[in-house]
């Protein structure tokens, strides 16, 4: 028999909470962490942003024990799963626990802004990833997937799998990006960034947003059903078109859907996350995908509009958000959307609104033509 | 003006990796998206960075881009209009 | 049952070879990069947009295929069988450098999207099944140091996705424009059964990479 994945314990970090459940109440609340810049650093073109407070973050470090000379990328996944772990009650330091890092930039911000007392070699992503495994004693070397926008989809599939390889029997899940004058700048060259609230889906969109976040899931292994989060299924397809534009057809969108769709009971799909930038191409790209899996009904939501784009936490954080969503019988309401912008007429609200079921598929696309989507199922 | 026709032929040619075409190969009214030269949307943003770096004028709306960028001739006329170096 | 080798590619600034067989040269550093492309490949003039890791992963992976005969599919068809798994410890490093530097003076702040876009390693993997038409899985992960071990563990990991009959597996890193390695082989799906074997496989090319 195939192993069952079960998420066993989660936690979110952003500007709207320090936890999962802050966070969750604060979306279903309508709150949001963005907030307009006239310029930072060299940067004089205005943008939005969901920013940490790096206060905040050292506090919740003191009172983490996480001690230490850390970058703040360090920090934020620290913080996230530290809090984790510890709900989870495993013991980390074993070697049947495998750790998993998604992040597009890292440690990147030291190439601009050195730090001191930390070396420099600490901008390869793997020496990074080991100042977080080592703090919980973990023998072994930590995995980063650095696959875009799309990466912490993929970390959770790659933990999936390496879980049912027998090897291991929990994997540490984490997500973060700290959004640098690098990540900004580039964003901004590709001119890329609306100065407003991002509007998903809506006629008036003009760009995406950019947000901070760190997003930790614990997965565990088991041979027998238990009852909780279960992760079924998920896969990672190429539009094999463009290296920064998706596919006009959103080829490799619909053929992740397809694929989970093949698990997928569709009478009991609650909604699905969308990837939901506010982009002119990715949220058309995305209405194509779900017109052509036979989604159109199904409702969608995006949580871009609350945090920004959180590139490397973004497929954990806004798949913990989901689950929340669904034992909550919410589909969380678009923010920013106001009237379809896209050919299909995806089923997308301003509104909170009520769902049945007890799935829900978390979709996303990035960089490099990659689109990855993940099958989520509560059974109780 | 085919002086500085031929400077921004030359220019566009380094700052979009246009390895092997030489200035002459480029006929001026000829198309330089979709065919002709074939570039793309990134081509595209990296040409508004050329018109700010090179000649002083900013674009802030890409749309506006396409249009500005459609030939040779089309984009020497703008900067000649509107340059400030 | 007995394995057969897998094919491979390995190359960096001053070093290229192909099942063992090293390829004359005269240039190294970026400048190798562009001699082997005219040479052996000269017909993607994208070639010339790249930044140095996809330009090391794609000629890599180019080489590897004229060894082995593979032919591109019809501009029409397109192939899911076969995933692109890469690993590396650089990362974007190089790009990131470079793109760094567009940014980094206030007098001269200039930022290129043309950089900026390749500050993703996964963009090598990206650009690998654009011009072969794959749409199958691509995957960058990266790992503290090359190892094999790890490596197999988790290509064998990506047959999981049952779509995927094959992955074009490889190393890719660079830290400077003239400083690059990469190596390039095909896994089939047999050949990722015997994790141990495969892993004794991809130490030979990472050995051959440590001693040029």
């Amino acid at each position: 028999m195939v192993r069952l994945i079960r998420c066993i314990a989660d936690n979110v970090v952003s500007p709207l909470g320090l936890d999962s459940r802050s966070n969750y109440d604060s979306v279903r609340a309508g709150k949001s962490g963005l907030a307009r810049y006239e310029s930072m650093g060299n940067i004089s073109t205005p943008f939005v942003l969901s920013r940490v407070d790096r206060v905040a973050i050292d506090a919740l470090c003191g009172k983490l024990g996480i001690k230490g000379n850390y970058t703040f990328f360090e920090k934020f996944l620290l913080c996230s799963s530290v809090q984790a772990v510890r709900e989870a009650g495993i013991d980390a330091s074993s070697e049947r626990v495998l750790f998993i890092v998604s992040t597009t930039k890292g440690n990147t911000s030291l190439l601009g802004q050195p730090q001191e007392g930390v070396s420099d070699e600490r901008v390869l992503l793997g020496k990074a990833a080991r100042e977080v495994s080592r703090f919980f004693g973990n023998p072994g070397s930590p995995l980063v997937v650095c696959n875009a926008c799309i990466s912490g989809v993929c970390a959770q599939i790659e933990a999936m799998r390496a879980l049912r390889s027998g090897r291991y029997d929990y994997a540490v899940v984490i997500g973060a990006d700290e959004q640098s004058p690098f990540i900004i700048s580039g964003f901004l060259s590709f001119k890329a960034i609306s100065d407003e609230p991002c509007r998903p889906f809506d006629k008036e969109r003009k760009g995406l947003n950019l947000g901070e976040c760190a997003a930790t899931v614990v997965l565990e292994a088991s041979d027998e059903i238990k009852g909780g989060w279960e992760l079924v299924c998920g896969a990672i397809r190429n539009d094999a078109n463009h290296i920064s534009g998706p596919s006009r057809t959103g080829e490799g969108s619909y053929q992740a859907l397809m694929e989970v769709l093949k698990e997928c009971r569709r009478d009991e799909l609650a909604f699905v996350n969308v990837h939901g930038t506010a982009t002119a191409y990715n949220d058309e790209m995305e209405s194509i995908a779900l017109y052509r899996a036979g989604l159109i009904d199904v409702p969608v939501t995006g949580l871009k509009g609350y945090y920004g784009h959180t590139m490397g936490a973004a497929g954990i954080m806004e798949s913990i958000l989901s689950m929340y969503a669904v034992r909550d019988n919410t589909v969380l309401a678009t923010r920013g959307y106001r009237e379809q912008g896209v050919t299909y007429p995806v089923s997308v609200s301003s509104e909170v609104r009520e769902c049945r079921g007890s799935e829900f598929i978390k979709l996303l696309s990035g960089f490099g033509g990659s689109n990855a989507s993940l099958l989520y199922r509560l059974v109780e | 003006m085919e002086e500085m026709i031929l400077k921004l032929k030359q220019e566009i040619i380094e700052v979009l990796n246009l390895e092997d075409i030489k200035p002459e190969d480029i006929d001026n009214d000829a198309p330089l998206f979709g065919e002709g030269l074939g570039l793309d949307s990134i081509d595209a943003l990296e040409l508004i960075v050329l018109m700010e770096k090179n000649y002083g004028i900013k674009l802030q709306d890409p749309a506006k881009g396409k249009e500005i960028f459609k030939s040779i001739n089309v984009m020497a006329d703008f900067i000649q209009k509107n340059r400030t170096r | 049952m007995e394995r057969r080798e897998l094919d491979y590619v390995v190359l960096n600034q001053v070093y290229v070879s192909v099942n063992g067989r090293e390829l004359e040269h005269e240039a190294s550093g970026n400048a190798l990069l562009t001699e082997l492309y005219r040479n052996h490949i000269a017909d993607w003039p994208k070639f010339f947009k790249m930044d140095t890791l996809s330009k090391a992963g794609f000629v890599a992976s180019e080489l590897l295929f004229k060894e082995i005969g593979e032919c591109r599919p019809g501009s029409e068809e397109f192939i899911q069988a076969r995933a692109v798994v890469l690993f590396g410890v650089t990362a974007s490093l190089c790009a990131d450098r470079n793109y760094q530097e567009t940014i980094q003076d206030k007098d001269n702040y200039y930022p290129s999207p043309a950089l900026f876009v390749y500050t993703l390693p996964n963009i090598v993997t990206g650009e690998i099944a654009i011009r072969n038409h794959w749409r199958g899985e691509t995957s960058f992960y990266v790992l503290e140091t090359p190892d094999a071990a790890q490596m197999a563990f988790h290509l064998a990991c990506a047959f999981q996705d049952q779509v995927t009959d094959s992955i074009l597996a490889g190393w890719v890193d660079s830290s400077r424009n003239d400083d690059f390695q990469a190596f390039m082989t095909v896994v089939r799906r047999e050949d990722a059964a015997d994790t141990e074997w495969l892993a004794g496989q991809l130490k030979q090319m990472i050995n051959i990479l440590n001693n040029k």
